[in-house]
């Protein structure tokens, strides 16, 4: 079985399930602050974008999505575990890598009030040449990663963020053009995205004080 | 045959590999990196276009067409224009950085970087420009951080606009191919242009999208901040440029130059007021080069056949003015281990050449006689007050903040030295102090030293096609 066929048995899940699916996914990278949480939520959103592209472009193509998403989540995972907490820090969870700016329950209050938002503009969003689920979806994954972008500062949730926007694009860019090359520029472009994302991710967290690397006393990465 | 612009980049990125290799040594690997793009740009301005030439026994043509998929690279006189300034422009940043300790990663990913931007001016179709903008952001990163962990904020600022531009353009770039299928309807070219409007507002960042350029300003070293301003700025112009020239309903579709105008009025009265203000060196570097980008903007957005002269001349000045102003901003926070300017006390009895570079370029900034922006600045503003002379008075304002800022980091310099001991500056910083307000002076005297330099631009850029 190769990989594409692997991926053609998830087709069940093509449509509704992938939209909620993902919208739920979206929702997670922004409220949640534990970094496993959020890249998880992450890896799973691209897989549900690989399948909602799968009914734009070819299969091939759209298993790209996957793989890359994979690949950033991986990336970040590595970067992540480079900081991990000390087992017993004196420090309490708010000081601790990651650093937000806010409450978990006010992100998700925000995350309510974009819902509201969502609903309330829904039906006057057009977009040409996409049908209503994919408009929503479009709308969700837009709303929610600019929140993500408003909300956050720290590298690690802002470039999922980000990531996230640029992926509900790519449903709207890849329902008006299906071409190859542009297909492997956005793809490799997000995949350098998520590069320049996890040395940020990096630079940020060994600035903390209860990260495991080191830096040393002028401030230079080892 | 081989062709000039895969003979440009490939030489660009081979060196950034061999750079990236000697980057631990560091005099090595800057030489190398300012001998090859000093070399490229004088070979870029003197090889001919329109006919092949031998080089080491090879044909060469510079001005040939390389085709790939739906890609088109080629050299235009307006491209060459600019790789020519580019390159030039990366040269003379080696040399600083090599003497104002940048970070040694500057070296190898400032050549990537020029490649990046040559690449923007190269690339056909023009919608996609903004991709390869977003991956010279995205190099970005690594030289704002220069390997520091600690703050991410300008890193990341000057990362996030130009990508969140990329889809305004591709969309947009769909209505473009829409629109000859019905002639009548004009839907099409008006999405587009607002597309591309929203797009560029993203890519040029005027106020209220500035953020990003104080806290570069803040977090990176000064010459690479001054590097990626000058550099990324001109670029982002230029494509703008080229699309206003290709796709002429774009000026029609919305009045663009009026939108520039207003921009640049805005991003101008801000930066002035705040280097006022500012209490670090960063703060009033990045401020001054905001209020300076806004004058740029202002010159874009003029009526007439004068806007862009008066942008390209300005280009050519702000780029002395923000070298100087770095490189003495550079040296006195490598000496003085500092940024705040209570911390600064007694650095000009110490580093005099950096003081001076530091104020020479806050009063270029600021447009003040005897300095190289004087008359550019006094041409622009005769040309602002013909359409309102309120836009005038609004751009006066804004340096006369600078100025207030200029004024506050040089005193903030004199003074006793603390207790603990500073180096004096190095012999080599004094000559390259030297150089630059001499080159500023002379060209504050003798403005006409440059027109011929921009005389050669203006066609090319006025007439560019995609």
């Amino acid at each position: 079985m190769t990989l594409v066929d692997l991926f053609r048995q998830l087709s069940l899940l093509v449509g509704l399930p992938a939209v909620l699916l993902a919208a739920a996914a979206a929702a997670v990278v922004v409220v949640a602050r534990d970094w496993r949480l959020v890249i998880f939520a992450y890896a799973f959103l691209s897989t549900m974008l690989a399948l909602l592209l799968s009914q734009l472009l070819p299969t091939e193509w759209a298993l790209l999505q996957a793989v890359v998403g994979g690949l950033i989540a991986v990336m970040l995972f590595l970067s992540a575990r480079q900081l991990r907490w000390r087992p017993a820090g004196p420090l309490s969870w708010e000081a601790r890598w990651p650093q937000v700016a806010s409450l978990s329950s006010f992100r998700a209050l925000a995350v309510v009030l974009a819902a509201v938002t969502f609903w309330a503009v829904r039906d006057r969003v057009q977009l040409p040449r996409v049908d209503t689920l994919f408009r929503d979806a479009i709308l969700w994954l837009s709303l929610l990663g600019l929140l993500g972008l408003a909300l956050h500062e720290e590298p690690l949730h802002a470039g999922l963020a980000l990531l996230t926007v640029l992926g509900a694009f790519e449903l709207l860019l890849f329902a008006l053009i299906q071409d190859r090359m542009l297909v492997g520029f956005m793809e490799g472009g997000q995949l350098l995205l998520g590069l320049a994302i996890a040395y940020l991710v990096v630079s940020r967290g060994l600035a903390f004080p209860d990260s495991a690397g080191q830096s040393d006393s002028s401030g230079r990465l080892q | 045959m081989i062709a000039g612009p895969v003979a440009l980049l490939a030489l660009l990125f081979l060196a950034c590999g061999l750079v990236y290799l000697l980057r631990r040594f560091e005099t090595m690997a800057a030489l190398l990196a300012a001998g090859v793009t000093a070399v490229l740009a004088y070979a870029t301005w003197r090889l001919p276009l329109d006919t092949p030439v031998r080089l080491a026994g090879r044909p060469l043509w510079f001005g040939q067409q390389v085709v790939w998929a739906e890609l088109t690279l080629q050299l235009t006189p307006a491209s060459k224009a600019l790789a020519v300034f580019l390159l030039a422009l990366a040269a003379v940043s080696f040399v600083l950085a090599w003497r104002t300790y940048q970070g040694r990663t500057f070296f190898p990913f400032g050549l990537a970087l020029v490649a990046l931007w040559i690449l923007v001016a190269l690339v056909q179709p023009l919608t996609l420009a903004p991709l390869v903008i977003v991956l010279a952001a995205i190099l970005g990163v690594f030289l704002i951080q220069a390997g520091k962990a600690g703050q991410t904020r300008g890193a990341w600022r000057q990362l996030l606009f130009p990508t969140l531009a990329v889809p305004f353009f591709l969309v947009a770039s769909w209505y473009i191919n829409q629109a000859p299928l019905n002639p009548d309807d004009r839907t099409p070219y008006r999405v587009a242009a607002w597309l591309l409007i929203a797009g560029f507002c993203l890519l040029l960042q005027p106020a209220p999208l500035h953020v990003a350029i104080p806290a570069v300003a803040g977090q990176a070293p000064p010459v690479v901040a001054a590097f990626l301003w000058i550099g990324g700025q001109s670029v982002a112009l230029f494509l703008l440029q080229r699309f206003l020239v290709t796709y002429p309903w774009l000026s029609a579709a919305l009045d663009s130059a009026s939108w520039l105008l207003w921009l640049g009025v805005f991003t101008a009265v801000l930066g002035g007021v705040l280097t006022a203000v500012q209490r670090s060196l960063g703060g009033i570097a990045g401020y001054a080069g905001l209020y300076d980008y806004g004058v740029l903007l202002v010159a874009m957005g003029l009526h007439g056949t004068a806007g862009l002269p008066t942008a390209t001349w300005l280009i050519l000045t702000r780029t002395l003015a923000l070298l100087t102003f770095a490189a003495g901003a550079a040296e006195i926070r490598h000496h003085m281990v500092a940024d705040r300017l209570e911390q600064l006390r007694g650095a000009a009895s110490r580093l005099p050449w950096s003081v001076a570079a530091l104020a020479m370029g806050g009063l270029a900034l600021a447009g003040m006689p005897l300095t190289a922006q004087f008359a550019s600045r006094w041409a622009l503003l005769q040309l602002v007050t013909e359409n309102d002379p309120r836009w005038a008075l609004f751009l006066l304002v804004g340096a006369a903040g600078v100025l207030i800022g200029t004024v506050r980091a040089s005193q903030a310099c004199f003074g006793r030295l603390s207790a603990s001991p500073v180096e004096r500056e190095p012999l080599s910083m004094v000559l390259i102090a030297a150089v630059l307000i001499s080159a500023g002076v002379l060209l504050g005297l003798v403005p006409q030293l440059l027109t011929a330099p921009v005389a050669a631009v203006i066609l090319p850029l006025s007439a560019l096609g995609p």
